[in-house]
């Protein structure tokens, strides 16, 4: 009896090559994750321990916590600065991106062509690139000849954009936000198609209105989607340097935690460790911000589904 | 049954093996790409392969590159040259830089900082990367090239660190005003020779309409121009003749002069003063377009270096540039453009190809290349035999042409082991501050004061 239950249970969908074939790659890409993903990640909480410069033939010391202590203390004052550049970055990229993806889905889930059309738009920015990205940015808001400026000189407004400590961070929110608008909208397309047309059918049938049909009804249904947007936006912002490198190399008041680690780590001073424990740092703080978060927003979309 | 299970066995030992092929080409494939990154030869055949030397967006510097490798091609028809370039010399080839010489994978690379002088404490912190990797043998010592008994003593001397020669310095660059000859006459006014002169000249061009008398770029990551083209020429003209029998440098070093000494605080009121006659939105316009801008004649004066010139003339061949020191003193005498040293070409001593790179080196010194090279960017010769040099530099410099002072003997290491408003990337940030007018001369030096470790 023991026997014949347990048979079932060694049912195979695939031979045993095919299986071997299967955990072999699946090997592979363990292998690619360990060496590339985790292993540099333990080497750079490693690092941070240490004055390690990354020269060629520099000797490199043991220094514990003296890396976190400078950073904590004024010895190293642009770090606060840089978290609360970083709270604004990431709360303004997060709500805006998501305000403004979740607009456009809302108004381009049609199969029309127009609507087709509309959505590779959004969505190309992703396609081209940080650096595309960046350098049409700067071109545009360039304050000698970009036609930011020749638009808004008309109504007396001068300045020097990306090189303004008023403007450069709205501006490098914008262009954060305006890379990614095309995912985090595809991704409420997937949430919007998801409900159920009847839904929408009984809600006409009862008479409720635009407003009330998307607060009553399409929000509650929307609160995964919700919480995935939300999550990959903090961290993805929390995380950024690439798009902030290109833009102001965190001058004028955009030096995030993560250009700044880069810059730390890479720039003139070349000081690795004190870099690595920035990075640390940031590490931690996306996890304290995201559990939190998570936790926060599950318990969003138990109470808006019940 | 056995017919049966004989293929089954070969199948899985096909499969297996399979894997394991994929795998073993996969580790060697890893392997491969370690062994030619990793370099490490430090040998090489000088007749054929890949040279591969790596340096950052100077137009014309790459332009010139671009020509003479050609012509190396044509000369050495086996010999492939791949010349890399990164976007920013502060930034972007600074990373390129360093992952470049740690993993040996370029043949020969390109500095901007200065090997000579030295810290007075020489320390892996307080040296620049590239003097560190100059006093620890990463660079191959180029003494015993036959070309290198060309090179004035200048250039030895900026480059020599224990008797050995660590780099081929490519000429000197001088920062300063150039200007618009046709305005000048225009306007009817004349280069001028002490500070107050200049601030006239500024004064009398604004009241006769010129909106922008002076332009300079800060935008896209430049903000370094604010210690090269204004705290350098400041601090030698009003602070350097104050450190006797020392340089300036070495004396703030030793602790002989404070930040926050009188001069300071001058050279910081001369760069708010400034400020008001620079283009609107200054750190915004990009750096790269200053050479543009002054060409089509948005300003009458460009605050910059003479590398820009070649693009200034390419933009507007017409145009008739002239030059002065930028005058921070009242005292003619104190005035002096800032002689620069250019890039320096270093080759690695793990070099994958170091035979190569020595060929390549001893082609570029050869004086009908270098002559080349010199027109071409329009900086300033450092061997003692060659030319005549035509650069369009040598005719708007004039007898400035490869005079002026040493950086390195005002302003001393701004290193990682300072305190954060004393490392190379803070320290013009907070003068930017000062001359958009969020802080005071005051208040600045005492945060470089209090930031400033003495040796």
């Amino acid at each position: 009896m023991a026997q014949a239950y347990r048979t079932p249970s060694k049912v195979r969908l695939l031979s045993r090559p095919s299986r071997l074939v299967m955990w072999g790659g699946v090997a592979l890409g363990m292998a690619f994750f360990v060496v590339f993903g985790i292993a540099p990640a333990v080497a750079n909480i490693a690092i941070s321990l240490t004055d390690y410069s990354g020269l060629a033939g520099a000797s490199t010391s043991f220094t514990g916590l003296d890396n976190y202590t400078t950073l904590f203390t004024t010895q190293w004052p642009g770090f606060i600065g840089s978290l609360g550049d970083s709270l604004y970055f990431v709360i303004g990229v997060t709500v805006i991106q998501n305000a403004i993806a979740l607009a456009l889905a809302h108004r381009l889930q049609g199969t029309g062509r127009t609507a087709s059309l509309l959505r590779i738009l959004v969505f190309l920015p992703i396609v081209l690139g940080v650096t595309v990205v960046g350098i049409v940015w700067l071109l545009i808001f360039d304050p000698q000849s970009g036609p930011a400026q020749a638009i808004l000189g008309h109504v007396g407004i001068h300045s020097a954009f990306f090189g303004s400590g008023s403007w450069a961070m709205p501006l490098t929110i914008m262009a954060q936000v305006w890379q990614n608008l095309g995912f985090t909208m595809i991704v409420f397309l997937g949430g919007l198609k998801a409900i159920p047309p009847e839904i929408f059918e009984a809600a006409a049938i009862d008479g409720v209105n635009g407003w009330q049909r998307f607060r009553r009804v399409t929000w509650p249904l929307m609160a995964p989607v919700v919480s995935v947007n939300v999550t990959f936006a903090v961290i993805g912002s929390l995380t950024t340097y690439n798009m902030i490198y290109i833009l102001t190399d965190g001058q004028f008041g955009t030096n995030t935690l993560g250009i700044f680690a880069f810059n730390t780590a890479f720039g003139n001073t070349a000081d690795l460790g004190l870099g690595a424990s920035m990075s640390v740092i940031l590490l931690l703080l996306a996890i304290i911000v995201a559990l939190p978060l998570v936790a926060f927003l599950q318990h969003r979309e138990r109470r808006l589904l019940a | 049954m056995q017919l049966s299970r004989a293929p089954r066995r070969s199948r899985r030992r096909r499969a297996v093996a399979g894997i394991a092929a994929v795998i073993t080409l996969g580790a060697v494939a890893l392997a491969g790409c370690g062994g030619s990154s990793g370099g490490g030869g430090g040998g090489g055949n000088a007749d054929s392969g890949t040279l591969k030397i790596i340096t950052w967006v100077n137009p014309p510097a790459v332009a010139a590159l671009t020509a003479i490798n050609k012509e190396f091609e044509q000369k050495y028809p086996k010999i492939k040259v791949q010349l890399q370039t990164a976007v920013n010399v502060a930034t972007g080839y600074a990373n390129l830089l360093q992952t470049s010489v740690n993993s040996s994978s370029a043949d020969i690379v390109t500095t901007v900082d200065q090997l000579q002088p030295l810290p007075l404490h020489p320390t892996r912190k307080s040296e620049t990367p590239t003097q560190f990797w100059s006093t620890n043998d990463v660079f191959a010592d180029l003494s015993g090239q036959p070309w290198a008994k060309n090179l004035n003593d200048a250039a030895v001397k900026a480059e020599t660190y224990n008797g050995k020669l660590v780099g081929l310095l490519s000429g000197v660059y001088q920062e300063l005003v150039f200007y618009n000859k046709a305005d000048f006459t225009k306007y009817g006014v004349t280069p001028p020779k002490t500070w107050d002169e200049f601030i006239t000249l500024m004064n009398t061009l604004k009241s006769k309409g010129v909106a922008n008398p002076l332009w300079l770029g800060l935008g896209s990551g430049a903000s370094v121009y604010v210690t090269r083209f204004l705290a350098e020429p400041f601090m030698n003209s009003l602070w350097a003749p104050k450190a006797s029998g020392e340089t300036l440098a070495q004396a703030l070093e030793k602790g002989d002069l404070k930040w926050n000494s009188p001069e300071m605080i001058q050279v910081l009121q001369r760069e708010q003063q400034l400020a008001k006659y620079l283009e609107p939105s200054y750190t915004g316009a990009a750096w790269q377009d200053m050479p543009n801008a002054f060409a089509q004649d948005k300003a009458p004066m460009l605050l910059d270096g003479s590398w820009d010139l070649t693009s200034v003339q390419k933009a507007n061949p017409s145009m008739d540039v002239g030059s002065f020191a930028l005058p921070g003193s009242n005292d003619p005498s104190l005035n002096q453009p800032v002689a620069n040293q250019d890039l320096t070409f270093e080759v690695l001593n793990k070099a994958p190809d170091k035979a190569l790179a020595m060929k390549w080196m001893a082609f570029f010194a050869s004086p009908a290349i270098y002559k080349q090279y010199v027109d071409m960017t329009g900086i300033s010769p450092i061997m003692k035999s060659g030319g005549p040099y035509s650069s369009f530099s040598s005719k708007v410099l004039g007898p400035l042409f490869g005079q002026g002072f040493n950086p390195g003997d005002v302003l001393p290491a701004l290193s990682a082991d300072q305190g954060f408003w004393d490392t190379a990337t803070q320290w013009p940030l907070l003068q930017e501050s000062v001359m958009a007018g969020s802080k005071t001369p005051q208040q600045a030096v005492a945060m470089y004061q209090s930031d400033w470790k003495t040796g």
